[in-house]
């Protein structure tokens, strides 16, 4: 990324009762991103999100937004951020529109962007209702829109289609990927779903355990999801042997030989040295590694990383 | 301000006004009943000062309780819908959030007091006393009214924004109003100590009974007394402030 980071944390740590949550996070979010914050349930995901915001004293480390020191400038950098953390806030007694219009007085902003927001996640209709009538999904598109109503520079989502069905999580979907380009903002989001990550982010950190694991665009990783090669002859110990003598190098394992990083025409080479030594090849098959695959060989592997 | 309009903007279908007179129209409609009973049955003791005295006696029960309910009905929405969170994730200050809280408790409470000392002028002038509404008695009723609020509310909203659980300050409430109620059979010390005794203890009139009969007694606001529960109010405001604002979320 080329564009300065917004927010910057610097070996954010939290303890509680001396068992540690938040392990020296050193996290980069750049300007105009959508940066995915993927992990497990439990790695520490909402207690980094927590510490951004100041709902958390952290234990060690700095948390710096906007190119400002967060604990010096508290008020002039949450005036500039929206947020929705873990569950959505709402008053249930007072209907949706009265509940945006609390955070229209408390962020001094002007009528029309209740309207907006409202329109944005499609509540224009319920706005008259009381929120303790609401759905679950429908609180979760309130909190949301109470997130957006300042049409803040950077807007921190924590989980934002739990509880949504699954055209509601589409549709909240393209609404995250859409508002960088339409209102200019950064998007810092978490969650434990590899495939919304993979969907809506353009960079991704991966937290296990407290520990960031991987930090980088999303096709860093993707580039992690190359493909090998499985071929399967009747007699893969001498078809192996064969092909050392071609300068090949490929594992024997799990009743097949596997080839990293062949190109097509390496493959018809090989396929055709081992059909010339008179080896019948039963099968040719390209394995890629899915994103989940990586994901878990990241969390599950952090110690060889 | 703006965080002051925001918690009356909140109590929207909260009825707390229509709970508050409901409430005081329960402790007038007591209170007059036993006065009208007293004055039947000793005509000569009627007055001001028997109004007066009995209503400030009855607020020691009255008020704790009240002041319990009217606080914890405007803490306990930030806990229920977890916007404790929502609203310090925003810039206002956290301290400006807890003192527009505590505001507003003491403007409702102080709608209390007033009307009911409207209502005790009313009921006043319905039983015929004599003697014109004493505006120097009545100004000493309402502030000691209100500085004991004070004490109390700041108590309370520690209490009920601090503990999820709002059985915990409504409890806090009932023990208050019964030692409101009985603080005149505790020990001079005693009753310095408990806040919700001063309804009674800045009440402008006392009582004693000498030979078998109740006799009404003058009392002028005292300066330590004052001293005292306005010293509680600000340690109790300050504490509470301190040890919210820094809670994590």
């Amino acid at each position: 990324m080329n564009t300065p980071a917004i927010l910057a944390t610097n070996h954010l740590s939290k303890y509680y009762n001396n068992v540690c949550r938040v392990n020296k996070v050193n996290m980069a979010v750049h300007e105009g991103e959508i940066y995915g914050f993927l992990g497990p349930n439990g790695a520490g995901k909402t207690t980094t999100l927590k510490m951004l915001l100041g709902l958390t004293k952290p234990t060690e480390g700095s948390v710096s937004i906007f190119g400002k020191e967060c604990s010096k400038n508290r008020q002039f950098i949450l005036s500039h951020i929206g947020s929705l953390i873990e569950s959505p806030s709402y008053y249930g007694h007072l209907t949706g529109l009265e509940n945006m219009r609390v955070m229209q007085k408390l962020r001094e902003i002007p009528d029309k962007n209740i309207q907006e927001a409202l329109h944005i996640v499609r509540l224009e209709k319920q706005k008259h209702k009381k929120v303790e009538q609401y759905s679950l999904g429908m609180k979760q598109r309130l909190g949301i829109a109470m997130a957006l109503i300042s049409f803040p520079r950077l807007l921190i989502l924590d989980e934002p289609t739990n509880g949504l069905d699954p055209a509601g999580i589409g549709e909240i979907r393209e609404l995250i990927k859409s508002l960088p380009k339409r209102y200019g903002m950064t998007i810092l989001l978490s969650s434990h779903l590899l495939t919304e990550i993979e969907q809506i982010a353009t960079s991704v950190g991966i937290i296990s355990d407290g520990n960031l694991l991987f930090q980088g665009d999303m096709e860093i990783l993707q580039a992690r999801n190359k493909a090998s090669i499985c071929i399967k002859t009747q007699d893969d110990a001498s078809a192996e042997r064969v092909l050392l003598t071609y300068g090949y190098m490929p594992v024997h394992q799990h009743g097949h030989l596997h080839f990293e990083n062949m190109s097509d025409l390496q493959v018809a080479q090989v396929n055709k040295i081992l059909v010339e030594a008179g080896f019948n090849v039963i099968r040719i098959e390209e394995h890629k590694k899915s994103l989940e695959d990586i994901f878990l060989e990241l969390t599950g592997k952090e110690r060889s990383l | 301000m703006k965080a002051l309009a925001l918690e009356f903007f909140k109590l929207r279908r909260k009825w707390i006004l229509v709970m508050t007179t409901l409430f005081l129209g329960a402790e007038m409609f007591w209170a007059f009943m036993s006065i009208s009973k007293s004055m039947a049955r000793n005509p000569d003791s009627t007055g001001w000062e028997a109004i007066i005295v009995t209503i400030a006696s009855m607020n020691g029960l009255f008020l704790p309780i009240i002041s319990a309910i009217v606080v914890s009905r405007i803490c306990d929405m930030e806990h229920k819908g977890n916007t404790w969170k929502l609203l310090i994730s925003t810039d206002v200050k956290r301290n400006h959030i807890y003192m527009a809280k505590y505001v507003c408790a003491t403007t409702v409470l102080l709608y209390y007091i007033v009307l009911q000392t409207i209502a005790i002028a009313v009921y006043g002038i319905v039983v015929g006393i004599a003697s014109p509404l004493p505006p120097s008695l009545m100004i000493q009723f309402i502030g000691g009214g209100i500085v004991t609020n004070f004490a109390i509310v700041a108590l309370q909203q520690w209490v009920s924004l601090s503990i999820k659980n709002q059985a915990f300050a409504l409890s806090l409430g009932m023990v208050g109003g019964f030692m409101g109620m009985t603080s005149d059979l505790f020990p001079v010390i005693l009753r310095r100590i408990f806040i919700w005794s001063y309804y009674s203890g800045l009440s402008p009139v006392s009582y004693h009974f000498t030979n078998h009969s109740m006799e009404y007694v003058i009392q002028p606001m005292g300066a330590g007394a004052l001293a005292i529960v306005l010293f509680m109010s600000i340690i109790f405001y300050f504490a509470g402030s301190f040890h919210v604002t820094r809670q994590e979320v």
